[in-house]
């Protein structure tokens, strides 16, 4: 089974899915499943086609990252670009634009990088592609915002482990932009 | 109508999942005409981005606008509810043609969706607008 974890960068994928994966290698009770962070990937293997300068941000090569990831299909995938690739299950995390603005700022990212993701954020930039690629009947909508990573990885493993439904659409962020 | 006749704005258009929002403003952005939103129209939900809705806010906005004297507008779309085929949002679209309909000129139509990014970012057309 493969499971995409995507979601605007500053939702918490890394931190979640760092801490899903020391529990996926401890507990037999979940499936046995190797978490794949692919932005480490993109940049190991140079997986990028060019350089956005004004972004100071890789243009990832999607075909070359699903030839990568072909056979791979035991798989926890996270990245904010993971909904681009076959998935069974997709977890869409989610967060106010505010707090994720922090959250990058925080991280050290500049402000026009924070600004455009709380603002993709906003507009749920990422849930929409996720939906349009694999349907609503794939997507596990996870919202982040009054959750520590450790709740946020108990939601991820609900969902690895078949323990709720799908959702979507049950956040609504656009009081950030008007 | 005479050139003269002419005045102009830009429609800010968001489109969510969840919602479409409108604000018309001078050429300059500065100083804000007519606001709306898709929620004022249909207050449910999942219903908030859907055409009808949108459509609905257009025309209410239309009247404000040619109210304040404007005749044509130009047009600003934000968010994956005016890009995607198959989007649940398909709000900007249905918000265009409304405006159109209503006797509003329509002028140049940008798309500036954001686009996520960290250290990779999508290429033009899969996400990456
Ligand atoms: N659930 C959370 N609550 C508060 N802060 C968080 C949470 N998850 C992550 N963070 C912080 O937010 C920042 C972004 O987290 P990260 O896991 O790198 O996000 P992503 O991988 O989605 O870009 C980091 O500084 C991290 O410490
Ligand atoms: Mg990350």
């Amino acid at each position: 089974m493969r499971v995409a974890v995507t979601g605007t960068p500053g939702t918490g994928k890394t931190t979640a899915t760092d801490i899903l994966a020391s529990r996926l290698a401890t507990d037999d009770s979940l499936p046995d499943l190797e978490v794949i962070h692919l932005n480490a990937v993109l940049d190991e293997e140079g997986l990028y086609t060019e350089v956005d300068a004004d972004r100071g941000s890789k243009i990832a090569d999607l075909e070359a990252l699903a030839d990568w990831l072909d056979g791979r299909d035991d798989a926890v995938i996270d990245s904010h670009l993971a909904h681009h690739f076959d998935a069974d299950r997709v977890a869409v995390l989610r967060c106010a634009p505010e707090m994720l603005e922090e959250r990058l700022l925080e991280r050290g990212e500049t402000e026009a990088k924070a600004a455009e993701n709380a603002e993709s954020e906003a507009l749920d930039v990422v849930l929409s592609e996720a939906v349009e690629t694999h349907g609503l009947e794939s997507i596990y909508e996870i919202d982040t915002t009054d959750r520590d990573p450790e709740a946020v990885a108990d939601a991820l493993e609900a969902v690895v482990a078949g323990d709720r439904e799908p959702s979507a659409g049950d956040v609504d962020f656009m009081g950030y932009l008007t | 109508m005479s050139q003269d006749d002419e005045k102009w704005g830009v429609a800010h258009v968001h489109a969510s999942f969840n919602n479409t929002v409108m604000t018309v403003t001078d050429l300059t952005g500065a100083e804000t005409i007519a606001k709306s939103s898709g929620g004022t129209a249909v207050k449910q939900n999942r219903d908030e981005a859907s055409p009808y809705a949108a459509m609905q806010m257009a025309e209410s906005i239309a009247e404000e606008v040619k109210a304040a004297g404007i005749t044509g507008l130009h047009v600003r779309v934000r968010g994956p509810g005016g890009n995607l085929q198959k989007s649940p949002g398909p709000g900007a679209q249905a918000t265009i043609r409304a405006l159109a309909r209503s006797g509003i000129e329509i002028g140049r139509i940008e798309d500036v969706t954001p686009i996520p990014h960290d250290g990779s970012r999508a290429p033009k057309g899969k996400g990456g607008y």
